[in-house]
């Protein structure tokens, strides 16, 4: 801790600081109870940061211990980071039944492709730099997989609170500058990134604290309640009436094609 | 930077685009708004003007005004009836969409839905706004064959009458369900 430059330090306490306020708020406002996940995660945070400020401190453990104990640390968070966007997508789509059905197979779907293509993509830089690799492979997968269910709740015009909206943003964004700034550090400073670590720390941290505020600024007032039950048609109509109008666009469909082959011809 | 770095770089700023086209909607609807849009809707179905469309595009009154009128007034025809075309085809557009409005709200109010026929329908909307650009494009730069536009109204005649019963069967019930909707947003407001 104490090789680490002093904007970093105070990078450091922003952040820690930012976490403590947000989750004062979480329990003020009641709203530890709505999402009692994504608090458990707000905690753990401020928990991994006090143990990380332990490991480097001049009582830690020797340099590997603490590379091994920190990526474990992370591991952690980002794995409360996974359950508490599920409970914020369930709370948003759940009362869709049939919407929330769609969104876990598109879930699935985009989480396989993208872990596919990650490991594709990866696999040369495997050997020596796996933590790496698992973290970034990770925020990969997650932002596809969020962002493929936000697009199924703008496709199907679902109202999400504004409060619900800004912390699945939020995640998100720290996911996407994640990715951005692993890899381009990665490219940049391959072969002196050490050198370089406190830029590193510094870029993940104000991305870090950014999300904070926007998170803060959510949750400054009461969630909403939630909408147990917004399905109204029984199951036949949907067998019913999906066949049948999608029935009248193909056939809108190929009479527009039909016009185009008339312009086509030649007169 | 490696070709996979490359990618991996442009598919996380790829992501963060598509993250802020998600959250920042322009329109700012939400779906109350999209149920009663629809309910409004289906009382302005364009498909009942056909008939009026189609006698405006007649190739025989083009032929007639052709063979009798001045130069000026037989150019003066040609530009009404591109604009007429051009209308029309936007009704074609306007009905296509309302369909698909429709569909998704049908879908996002059942308690299942399947992933074949919704892919299906995203399928049927992305070919229809790029052939209905492709089309718009020829009929804005004057190259298509005004006068042979009468028989797209032989071919879409027989579909109007029943598109217009199906969209009324649909709207009736796309009413009731938003009315149901509403029913159930206002107990979760009581509820507070």
């Amino acid at each position: 801790m104490s090789s680490l430059p002093l904007y970093v330090k105070c990078l450091w306490a922003c952040s820690v600081l930012a976490q403590l306020f947000l989750l004062i708020f979480l329990f003020v406002k009641g709203n530890f109870r709505k999402i009692p996940y994504f608090t458990a995660y707000i905690a753990l945070n401020i928990c991994q940061a006090g143990f990380i400020f332990f490991l480097y401190s001049p009582w830690g453990p020797e340099p590997h211990t603490i590379f091994v104990l920190a990526w474990t640390s992370e591991s952690l968070t980002l794995l409360a980071q996974a359950l508490a966007t599920f409970e914020i997508l369930g709370v948003t789509l759940r009362p869709y039944k049939g919407i929330w059905g769609l969104g876990w197979r598109a879930l699935t779907v985009v989480s396989g492709i993208v872990v596919i293509l990650v490991v594709l993509a990866t696999r040369s830089h495997w050997t020596h730099a796996q933590w790496f690799e698992l973290n970034r492979g990770y925020h990969l997968t997650f932002a596809s997989a969020v962002i493929a269910c936000l697009l199924l709740v703008r496709y199907y015009s679902i109202p999400v609170p504004t409060a619900y909206k800004m912390i699945l943003g939020g995640f998100c964004f720290y996911s996407c500058t994640e990715i951005l700034i692993n890899t381009i550090l990665q490219a940049l400073l391959h072969k002196s990134f050490y050198d370089y670590q406190p830029i590193w720390q510094a870029s993940r941290m104000i991305s870090f604290i950014v999300v904070q505020v926007i998170w803060t600024t959510a949750l400054r007032k009461p969630l909403p309640v939630e909408n147990s039950q917004a399905t109204a048609f029984p199951d036949s109509t949907y067998q019913q009436l999906s066949p049948e109008i999608n029935e009248q666009l193909r056939q809108l469909n190929e009479k527009l094609l039909q016009l185009w082959k008339l312009e086509a011809r030649p007169h | 930077m490696s070709l996979a770095l490359l990618s991996l770089a442009g598919f996380g700023a790829l992501l963060l685009i598509l993250l802020v086209w998600v959250l920042v909607d322009p329109r700012k609807r939400t779906a109350r708004n999209d149920h009663m849009g629809l309910a409004a809707d289906f009382d302005r179905r364009h498909v009942i003007y056909f008939p009026q469309v189609r006698q405006a595009l007649a190739a025989e009154d083009f032929a007639f005004l052709a063979s009798r009128g001045s130069r000026e007034m037989i150019r003066r025809v040609h530009k009404e009836r591109r604009k007429i075309a051009l209308t029309y085809l936007s009704w074609l557009r306007s009905d296509f969409l309302k369909l698909w409005r429709l569909a998704r709200v049908i879908a996002s109010m059942s308690s299942q839905v399947g992933a074949a026929q919704e892919f299906s329908r995203l399928r049927l909307g992305l070919a229809f706004s790029l052939r209905y650009e492709m089309v718009r494009i020829k009929f804005l730069f004057g190259s298509a064959p005004l006068p042979e536009l009468g028989a797209l109204s032989d071919l879409v005649s027989r579909l109007a009458s029943r598109l217009e019963t199906a969209m009324k069967d649909l709207g009736e019930r796309a009413a009731l369900a938003a009315k149901l909707a509403s029913n159930l947003d206002g107990r979760s407001l009581d509820s507070r």
